[in-house]
C-alpha cells in the first residue's frame, strides 16, 4: 500500500503535505505556522518529534519547509530547519535550528544541537557532547524494511488519518 | 531519609487491581501487549509502545513523566522484527528518558533526559546518570554507573544498591497518594 501512515494521535497543524510510504508515529507534532510543510516519501517520524515551521516576524511571506525522502527523525528530536535533503538521520533528542540546512546523508547524533546558519555538507556526522563533526564514507541506509513493517502493524493498533483531497483543506 | 508525599489528582490516574497507578494522560499503545506486574507507577505523558512488541515491566517500577519506552528493532536476513522489552523489578526511570533498550534488569536507576540506545542491555543494579546517551548495543554491567555522551563507565555502585533501590521505589509508591480534586 503506497500511502502514508499517519496516526491520528499525531498532532498536525497547518498546511502539511506528506509523501507516500511515510510513517508518522503517534505523539509526533508537525506544526506549520509560518508556512506550509512538504514532507517527501519514505520518511520515518517517531514519537515526540517536533517539526515546526515557525512563524517568522521578519519574513512577511510564508516560507515552505521542505523535507526530502528517506529521512529518519528519531524520538524526541526538534527540527526547525527549512530545507532537509534525503537520507538524513536526526537522532533522539537532537535539535536542528531554523538557519541550518541539511543536505543528504547527514547524521545528527543524539543530543546534538546544530543552530548555525550554514548548509551541512553531504554525509556529515555530528556526534558527541561537543558536536564534533566528521565525514562518513557512505550515506545512512534507508529504512525501507522498518517502514514496511510499521506500515503493516501500525494500522492494527492505531486509527489512521485518511488522505485529504488536495483541493479541500 | 523519608520521602515527602507526592500528591496526584485522583481523577487523573487509573489504579488497577494489582496496584498499578497509570496516568490517563500517558499513551499506552497496544495495551494488550503491555504487562505491568504490580505496584508500578506510570506518570503523565509517558509513551509506552506496546504495539511494536511486548513490553513487560516488573513490580514497583516508577516511570516518570514524558519518558518513552519503546522496543528496539532488529534487522534479520529475512526482514525486520521488533523485540520484546523486559524491564525488571524496582526500576526507577526518571523524566524525559528515551528507552530503546532490549532488556533492563532489576534495581536499575535511569537518570533524567537520558537516551538509551537500541538493543542496549542494562544488567541488574546499574545506574545511568542524567543526560547520558548510551550508544546502541551497549551492555551496562551490574553495579556500574554510566554517564556522558557517549555513555562510558563512570563509577561503581555499592553492594547495597539493591536494598537502596527497593527502598526508593517502595517508598515512592507508598508516598504517591491521591487527593480528590476540590471541584
Amino acid at each position: 500500500m503506497p500511502g502514508a501512515v499517519v496516526c491520528t494521535e499525531a498532532e498536525l497543524k497547518g498546511d502539511i503535505t506528506i509523501g507516500s510510504r511515510t510513517v508518522v508515529h503517534p505523539k509526533a507534532r508537525i506544526i506549520a505556522e509560518g508556512g506550509p510543510i512538504v514532507i517527501g516519501e519514505s520518511n520515518l517520524i517517531e514519537e515526540q518529534v517536533l517539526i515546526i515551521n515557525r512563524a517568522d516576524k521578519t519574513a512577511p511571506e510564508p516560507v515552505t519547509m521542505e523535507i526530502g525522502v528517506n529521512n529518519v527523525f528519531e524520538v524526541g528530536c526538534h527540527c526547525e530547519s527549512l530545507r532537509i535533503g534525503d537520507n538524513n538521520v536526526v537522532e533522539a533528542k537532537a535539535r536542528v535550528g531554523r538557519q541550518t540546512e541539511l543536505s543528504s546523508g547527514c547524521v545528527i547524533g543524539s543530543f546534538c544541537e546544530v543552530n548555525s546558519k550554514e548548509v551541512i555538507p553531504d554525509n556529515t556526522v555530528v556526534y558527541g557532547k561537543k558536536c564534533v563533526r566528521r565525514v562518513q564514507g557512505e550515506r545512512p541506509q534507508p529504512q525501507t524494511l522498518q517502514l514496511d513493517f510499521l506500515m503493516k502493524i501500525l494500522p492494527n493498533y492505531h486509527h489512521l488519518r485518511k488522505a485529504m483531497k488536495p483541493q479541500s483543506k | 531519609m523519608e520521602l515527602g508525599d507526592i500528591f496526584y489528582n485522583k481523577a487523573e490516574y487509573i489504579e488497577t487491581a494489582s496496584g498499578n497507578k497509570v496516568s490517563r494522560q500517558s499513551v499506552l499503545c497496544g495495551s494488550q501487549n503491555i504487562v505491568l506486574n504490580g505496584k508500578t507507577v506510570i506518570q503523565s505523558d509517558c509513551i509506552i509502545r506496546g504495539d511494536l512488541a511486548n513490553v513487560r515491566i516488573g513490580r514497583h517500577c516508577v516511570i516518570a513523566s514524558r519518558s518513552v519506552i519503546r522496543p528496539p528493532f532488529k534487522k534479520f536476513s529475512k526482514g525486520v522484527a521488533f523485540f520484546p522489552l523486559h524491564i525488571g523489578d524496582h526500576v526507577f526511570i526518571e523524566e524525559d528518558c528515551v528507552v530503546n533498550a532490549a532488556q533492563i534488569g532489576s534495581y536499575v536507576h535511569i537518570g533524567r533526559n537520558s537516551v538509551i540506545g537500541r538493543r542496549c542491555v542494562l544488567k541488574d543494579c546499574s545506574a545511568i546518570a542524567p543526560n547520558t546517551v548510551l550508544p546502541p548495543e551497549t551492555v551496562v554491567p551490574p553495579f556500574t554507573v554510566f554517564s556522558g555522551s557517549p555513555g562510558l563507565y563512570a563509577g561503581e555502585l555499592p553492594e547495597c544498591t539493591q536494598d537502596l533501590m527497593i527502598d526508593l521505589t517502595r517508598n515512592y509508591y507508598q508516598h504517591f497518594l491521591p487527593i480528590a480534586q476540590v471541584a
